[in-house]
């Protein structure tokens, strides 16, 4: 979608397709705070230092169809392993446009070190308790009433009810500490942000992730391009930019009472899913922050 | 209290904490990275109030982010042998790690070092990432160069600017003073620009001597440094930044 976007443009750009790494090599240099180096695929070679831009969106080379059945130790794992870690490098340092460099996309990593990011910005967070003690999420269920509980890292990443079948198997948490929250009831909302443009898409569902609303016997969810408030707008574009972050997708919930709770910032956002619902075009302002709008 | 994280094995950690009791910080308490899996009772909360970590070890002893005044934090991993070969292993590994980003962070300032999304105590960086830093806050740098064809496995060789074996030489940067041997003004400065850019305020430094024009050339830097090479000042300077900015 963004590269239609940038055919759309008119804009000069080079697609690199991962699977096809046994025809590129790369040179990353760096001097005196300056990176440069080249690209080289098949006879054509590119200076890094012409790029302006760049987005990434790069899969685990272990699970590319060239590669899954081949031995960690292979020449061909390695070849890919170096390339697209020579492409990662320089991606951290080029003084370009970049969507997103990987240091700030780790504070998705620890879901309540974000949240701890995301108050400084202004948003409410779900009231959250992570322990290993059933006793202390008994008292949080009773004064919460309705809560969830989900991972704390992005791994297995499904928010789940807190029911009463649950109880029965509470005490497995003294394994592991457990992530729960207060339930909020709300409008999901995802806001997509890129640089200064906002996009956001609300969510109408029955189900207590709206991602998985059909494992979760509800309907499908409804998406709905909607406007938000400049002054909200404006919170969204500084919580991006503040966490380094040139596209996100917010997620948020807002009350009957008009408050903002603010879940996380995913920093590779699958804004093609809410632009095939809603038709906003989240892929061309991408495309067009690329060349430098 | 102050409280001091760090590995069982951390010659370094173990080193400051005897030399902040000695300085006065007291009560101070030593929290190794060994027991936290085995603690008997975590309750971290956030929310609309300030975010709070309680933690009951299994020697007994709670530690309560409200009452701590200041953490020297040297954790770099946590330690889940007992998990080894549980079904859902890698799974916990995960959420631990998620969860200790998180703990770390709600600790109250001053907090050396603070965790970041790149690690427990303090960003790790590629040596890529250092050097370039590195150039940025003026100091002499070698020429960096990475290849795709490069015959090297980081998943089990790190990169280095230097060859193995290569004579180097630390100092410390701990707040706004360096601590090691003396170099030139131009090179401490940059040290202390380095470790500003790098948000990272117990930074250790190496460099290889060279023929620029310092003779010394920036080696590479972390956020987990040697700290016995500070000797007392580096302690005294700890000691300092830890009493002073609770």
């Amino acid at each position: 979608m963004v590269r239609k976007a940038l055919d759309g443009l008119g804009e000069r750009y080079l697609l690199l397709n991962q699977r096809q790494f046994s025809i590129m090599s790369m040179t990353l240099e760096i001097a005196g705070g300056r990176s440069m180096g080249h690209l080289q695929v098949n006879s054509d070679s590119y200076p890094l230092e012409k790029f302006t831009a760049v987005f990434t969106r790069l899969m685990d080379y272990r699970f590319l169809p060239e590669l899954k059945d081949q031995p960690e130790s292979s020449p061909q794992r390695q070849l890919c392993r170096n390339l697209l870690d020579t492409l990662n490098r320089w991606a951290e340092v080029a003084p370009a446009r970049v969507v997103n460099r990987a240091a700030p996309m780790g504070s998705n990593f620890s879901k309540p070190f974000q949240a701890q990011l995301i108050r400084r910005f202004g948003f409410e967070v779900p009231e959250t308790l992570i322990t290993n003690d059933p006793e202390l999420v008994k008292v949080f269920r009773a004064r919460h009433q309705r809560i969830i509980y989900k991972s704390i890292s992005g791994v297995r990443s499904i928010v789940q009810t807190f029911n009463d079948g649950d109880m029965d198997r509470l005490e497995s948490i003294r394994w592991c500490p457990t992530q729960f929250q207060a339930f909020i009831d709300g409008t999901n909302v995802r806001v997509h942000t890129v640089g200064q443009k906002v996009f956001a898409t609300a969510i109408s569902t029955d189900a207590t992730d709206y991602r998985y609303a059909h494992r979760q016997g509800g309907n499908p969810a409804e998406l709905k391009a909607v406007e938000l408030s400049d002054d909200l707008a404006e919170m969204c574009v500084k919580l991006s930019a503040g966490l380094g972050l040139a596209l996100a997708g917010i997620d948020l919930k807002i009350t009957k009472d008009n408050r903002v709770y603010c879940f996380e910032v995913n920093p590779s956002p699958a804004f093609s899913y809410y632009e095939a619902n809603t038709g906003q075009p989240i892929a061309l302002a991408v495309a067009g922050y690329l060349a430098g709008e | 209290m102050w409280l001091v994280l760090c590995s069982a094995q951390d010659i370094s950690g173990l080193w400051a904490f005897q030399g902040l009791q000695l300085r006065g910080l007291r009560p101070i308490e030593l929290v190794t990275a060994e027991m936290l899996p085995y603690s008997l009772k975590w309750e971290h909360t956030l929310g609309a109030s300030d975010p709070s970590i309680s933690v009951t070890l299994l020697d007994g002893r709670v530690i309560k982010s409200g009452a701590v005044r200041g953490v020297l934090n040297r954790l770099t991993h946590v330690p889940l042998q007992h998990l080894a070969g549980a079904p859902d292993y890698d799974y916990a590994v995960q959420e631990y790690t998620a969860f200790f980003m998180s703990w770390l962070f709600a600790l109250p300032k001053p907090v050396i070092n603070r965790a970041d999304a790149q690690g427990l105590c303090g960003a790790w960086r590629h040596i890529s990432e250092w050097v370039w830093l590195a150039g940025r806050a003026g100091l002499p740098t070698a020429h960096y160069r990475q290849r795709s064809t490069d015959q090297i496995d980081e998943t089990v060789e790190m990169r280095k600017l230097h060859p193995f074996g290569t004579l180097t030489v630390g100092v410390v940067v701990v707040g706004e003073r360096v601590i090691g041997p003396s170099f030139s003004p131009e090179i401490l400065a940059g040290c202390l620009r380095l470790a500003e850019l790098s948000k990272t305020a117990l930074l250790g430094i190496e460099f290889a001597a060279s023929a620029s024009e310092n003779g010394w050339t920036f080696a590479g830097a972390t956020p987990m440094p040697e700290l016995r090479i500070g000797g007392e000042p580096l302690l005294n300077a700890l000691a300092e930044e830890l009493y002073q900015s609770s």
